[in-house]
């Protein structure tokens, strides 16, 4: 017995300081790293929310209350809301902007005259500020002196809808208008995806009497199926913290119409000043993210395996 | 003046200046007293301000830079988006050392700040410092009572008010003269007129800001007798949305702000109704007093030379109660004393009769009655400065609690809600009731 410790406690010294041990030290700094600028605030904010702060005389106060955030929770009339509205959206924005992307993709890899003029002017959308785009869109959308509005009613439309104002079509006028925005996003990963296809698999379908449709179908949708599920993953967590185009088209109105989660959030940090309840939603938040990571995995690793 | 400008353009602050010196070269006797009162200061090191963007900025701008001329200090400004400044004043006031020896602090912003103990109080600064009795209090604004939590006239002055934004009640007054319509004073005949005077979609009776809502909204609780929250007699704090006057006014809002507005009601943002009746698109509007000088710029109005505005109207004459929505300059705690002086030489410089006649006609919202009432009559500022004298008998400022962020929010969603149908007017007041009462209660607020 004494013997097996023995040889245990130089394994891990020759590991550690042995010849090959530089691989590991080289890790130190990357450790390091991690733990200042990602570990630390983590725990900063995990402490923060099962807390109460305040500034009294001059410092900030932390008391501790525990699990006592889930009152605040459940007395948040607000939180659910967003959430439901934030889901609808993430699901809304990423089936529509996969299926756009992958289509514009689809059509631009085949496009021989003009094709680095349709990929420029895709992607323009994409670096555009989001606020900048907010007030653009706000502005298209306004029902007194709004381009879409002015068009209408050129063409006759006695009653043109009210876009952001109408409690019922205000979520989806931020659907477009984030879908305008983020289709780019997907379009470069789609596009770069079927680029990297072997072009003689291809040939071969076609060679073997396959139309388009079907070339697509069974050819590049399921040489493609890993990125567009890498695609979907990235998009999916992007829309869950959408903030700024909202806050500046519709700041979550009219009523709770688009109220989203981290505009809630938001409110409470800022406007609330409950910087404890603030960070427990925040949390709540980044749970919620990983429970769908973890089943964009599962099912990633579910369909990589179906196609072999 | 420092190049650190933020986005006030070069164009603007020639504007400004240009409206400044125009202002004072028609005034010899103004130029003058600042010159001569200018004499008075001892230099002072460099300064650096955290002040807002917004329309009143450039004659804010246009007084720092003839200080800088008048006595040689030099002041830089961080001019900083209104969203922005909460956080910027936060980050500055808890660093080691704050990067500004004065901020300016929104009304709404203030039971944060003077409650944190972040603030130099301007006693520490200026042992001798009293506050001019022509400034006008907004509520004591200035003064925060550490015993009561709350503004009070026996408080600690933590700040010097440096912008007088209130509502006021603005008119079409072509139209009224030419209909041979009085402007209103109370809600009634605020209705008639928007029944008599709408013709949508060319013209709209009357609108309101909905985005958000609690600060507007405010007069018309007040008004009622119906405040969210007040302090009693007894100590005890009592909940507006508890008295029936609450659902009264609650019904009364929403139907000023629906049945004569234009159809996206729901939606308009304080830009939204300035857009309307700067082109001559609404009759009337209930809104904030510094949108005053924009109705008179020919870029951005059709309005020009046709405006009116005066006293927002209440439920009666008497009980006309127009919110407050003003700002003060503050001193961060976290300063060297020469640094916090030099802030504060600065503010009382500016807060003097002669400069605040100077910084009105720059475009910015003075503080000081006797400015007010001297500009009644000016041709060309007259028209709101005499609403501003008119109104300070009638203000009624929120009252300013460290709870008070937790109660607007409650109002403004349930408003919203019930200004969509998503809940009914009944049940909003009930919400708000229950909201506020709880969250009086959970602050350890006795509760009648």
């Amino acid at each position: 017995m004494a013997h097996l410790t023995m040889k245990s406690k130089n394994d891990w010294r020759s590991r550690l300081f042995g010849a090959g041990s530089f691989k590991l030290w080289a890790l130190l700094p990357l450790l390091v790293v991690l733990v200042i600028f990602t570990l630390l605030p983590i725990l900063q904010l995990v402490q923060m929310s099962v807390s109460e702060l305040e500034f009294v005389d001059g410092e900030l106060v932390s008391e501790f209350v525990g699990l006592g955030q889930l009152d605040n929770l459940a007395k948040d009339p607000i939180a659910g809301i967003a959430l439901k509205n934030t889901l609808v959206f993430v699901v809304a924005v990423v089936i529509i902007e996969t299926v756009t992307g992958f289509c514009l993709a689809v059509a631009i890899s085949r496009t021989k005259t003009l094709a680095v003029l349709y990929r420029s002017v895709v992607i323009i959308p994409l670096l555009i500020p989001p606020v900048a785009i907010g007030t653009m869109w706000s502005l298209m959308y306004d029902y007194n002196y709004g381009l879409f509005t002015t068009i209408l009613i050129e063409m006759g439309v006695q009653y043109p809808p009210l876009w952001t104002a109408d409690p019922d079509l205000a979520l989806i006028s931020v659907i477009i208008v984030d879908v305008w925005h983020w289709t780019s996003f997907m379009f470069l990963i789609m596009l770069a995806g079927i680029e990297s296809i072997p072009p003689p698999l291809l040939e071969a379908a076609r060679v073997d009497g396959a139309t388009e449709l079907r070339a697509i179908r069974h050819v590049i949708l399921p040489m493609m199926a890993p990125t567009i599920l890498v695609a979907m993953l990235l998009r999916t967590i992007l829309a869950f913290k959408v903030f700024d185009q909202i806050f500046v088209l519709t700041s979550g109105g009219p009523g709770t119409a688009t109220q989203v989660i981290s505009m809630h959030i938001y409110k409470v940090f800022s406007e609330q000043f409950r910087l404890g309840y603030a960070a427990f939603l925040s949390l709540m938040v980044a749970a919620f993210m990983f429970i769908f990571v973890a089943f964009y995995l599962w099912a990633s690793r579910v369909v990589r395996r179906r196609l072999g | 003046m420092n190049k650190r400008i933020g986005n006030f353009s070069r164009r603007d602050f020639l504007k400004a200046v240009g409206a400044l010196s125009a202002g004072l070269a028609a005034n010899p006797l103004l130029h003058s007293n600042i010159r001569a009162f200018a004499q008075d200061i001892a230099a002072q090191p460099p300064i650096t301000i955290l002040i807002n963007d917004s329309p009143w900025f450039p004659g804010f701008a246009a007084m720092v830079e003839l200080y800088t001329e008048s006595t040689g200090n030099e002041i830089n400004l961080d001019v900083t988006p209104f969203p922005g400044m909460l956080d910027k004043t936060r980050n500055a006031v808890q660093a080691g050392e704050s990067e500004y020896d004065a901020v300016a602090i929104t009304e709404q912003n203030i039971p944060f700040f003077y409650n944190s103990g972040l603030l130099r109080p301007i006693a520490d600064i200026d042992a001798d410092f009293t506050l001019d009795d022509h400034i006008i209090s907004y509520g004591d604004a200035a003064r925060w009572d550490s015993d009561l939590g709350v503004n009070g006239p026996m408080g600690t002055i933590l700040g010097v008010p440096i912008n007088g934004n209130i509502q006021l009640y603005y008119y079409r007054r072509d139209l009224f003269e030419a209909n041979g319509i009085e402007p209103p004073k109370t809600f009634d005949e605020m209705e008639a007129i928007a029944e008599q005077l709408g013709r949508p979609p060319r013209l709209f009776g009357n609108a309101n800001r909905v985005n958000p809502i609690w600060w507007e909204f405010g007069a018309y609780v007040d008004s009622y007798d119906a405040e969210y929250v007040r302090l009693e007699d007894d100590g005890s704090w009592s909940v507006g949305f508890e008295r029936p006057q609450g659902l009264e006014a609650v019904n009364r809002w929403l139907r000023l702000g629906r049945d004569w507005a234009p159809q996206n009601y729901a939606d308009l943002g304080q830009g939204d109704l300035l857009a309307l009746m700067a082109s001559g698109r609404l009759a009337q509007v209930h809104m904030v007093g510094a949108a005053a000088p924009n109705y008179d710029n020919p870029d951005i109005s059709v309005v020009g030379g046709s405006m009116g505005a005066t006293v927002v109207p209440g439920v009666t004459a008497e009980a006309r109660s127009p919110r407050t929505g003003m700002w003060v300059m503050c001193h961060p705690d976290n300063l060297p004393s020469e640094r916090a002086a030099a802030g504060l030489e600065f503010v009382k410089w500016l807060t003097t009769k002669d400069n605040q006649l100077a910084y009105a006609k720059a475009g910015a919202i003075p503080v000081r009655q006797d400015t007010y009432e001297e500009l009644a009559t000016d041709p060309v500022v007259g028209w709101w400065a005499s609403a501003f004298a008119e109104s300070t008998p009638f203000l009624h400022p929120e009252t300013r609690l460290p709870e008070t962020p937790l109660i607007r929010d409650s109002v403004s969603t349930r408003m919203a809600q019930a200004y969509v149908n998503e809940i009914s007017a009944e049940d909003a007041v009930a919400l708000m009731a229950s909201e506020i009462r709880a969250i009086m209660e959970d602050a350890g607020y006795t509760v009648a």
